[in-house]
């Protein structure tokens, strides 16, 4: 299965053409972890948002009371996608715990140029992305609750 | 082809619990494996609309005592 396919199964491409998905592609660069590797370090500037293709990572954050795990991501997925829409530092740890995790990367300049110059991918992406943080917040509020 | 997003919260367990796509829709009664521990999934329900391919469900799971369930 091509790359491009494998995008078609991610909710944040989800209403994307063909071509659309190929210009994603483009812009995707592959990168494989092994358990323990940190991707994301809470706090620290990001500027890259990751895609999650194969494999599992854990997000944690550091509290008064030490460090506690959040949630554990799989395939399709994306993490760091905050430090993309706000700017703002990282706001959780993100770690490899399957081996291999495989993501793909998006950097910040790459994924701002290609929302201007193509507005239908940049409302299709931003609404996914929208819907992605609802999803995540209607997961914790349920967590939180049980 | 269809892709189920879910959000899987375990219920008496420090499981932090976990978001992934599956194929299939999850049902009660399923067993998932989060960090090699196994869960039963007691309860389903359609978390948000489904949009295109995309469907979004919400599996509340439990621990599977694994020694009680061999030793049956």
């Amino acid at each position: 299965m091509s790359f491009k396919n494998n995008l078609q199964d991610v909710e944040l491409f989800n209403g994307l053409t063909s071509v659309e998905l190929a210009e994603i592609s483009h812009i995707c660069h592959e990168k494989i972890f092994k358990p323990g590797d940190t991707i994301a370090f809470q706090g620290a500037q990001g500027d890259e948002m990751y895609i999650i293709t194969e494999g599992f990572v854990q997000v944690s954050i550091r509290q008064i009371s030490g460090e506690r795990i959040i949630v554990n991501l799989g395939a399709g997925q994306i993490f760091g996608e905050m430090a993309l829409v706000d700017k703002g530092p990282r706001s959780a740890t993100v770690k490899a715990i399957s081996d291999p995790t495989v993501v793909q990367i998006i950097h910040a300049n790459d994924f701002d140029q290609i929302c201007t110059q193509n507005n239908h991918i940049g409302y299709i992406v931003m609404r996914n992305l929208a819907s992605d943080i609802s999803f995540k917040l209607r997961h914790r509020n349920l967590s939180e609750a049980g | 082809m269809a892709t189920y997003k879910v959000s899987f919260v375990i219920v008496g367990s420090d499981q932090p619990g976990a978001i992934f796509s599956m194929r299939n829709a999850p049902r009660v009664g399923d067993t998932v494996k989060l960090d090699n521990d196994l869960f039963e999934v007691t309860e389903v329900f359609e978390l948000m609309p489904p949009r295109g391919d995309f469907h979004y469900y919400h599996a509340t799971c439990r621990m599977i005592d694994i020694e009680k369930t061999s030793t049956k």
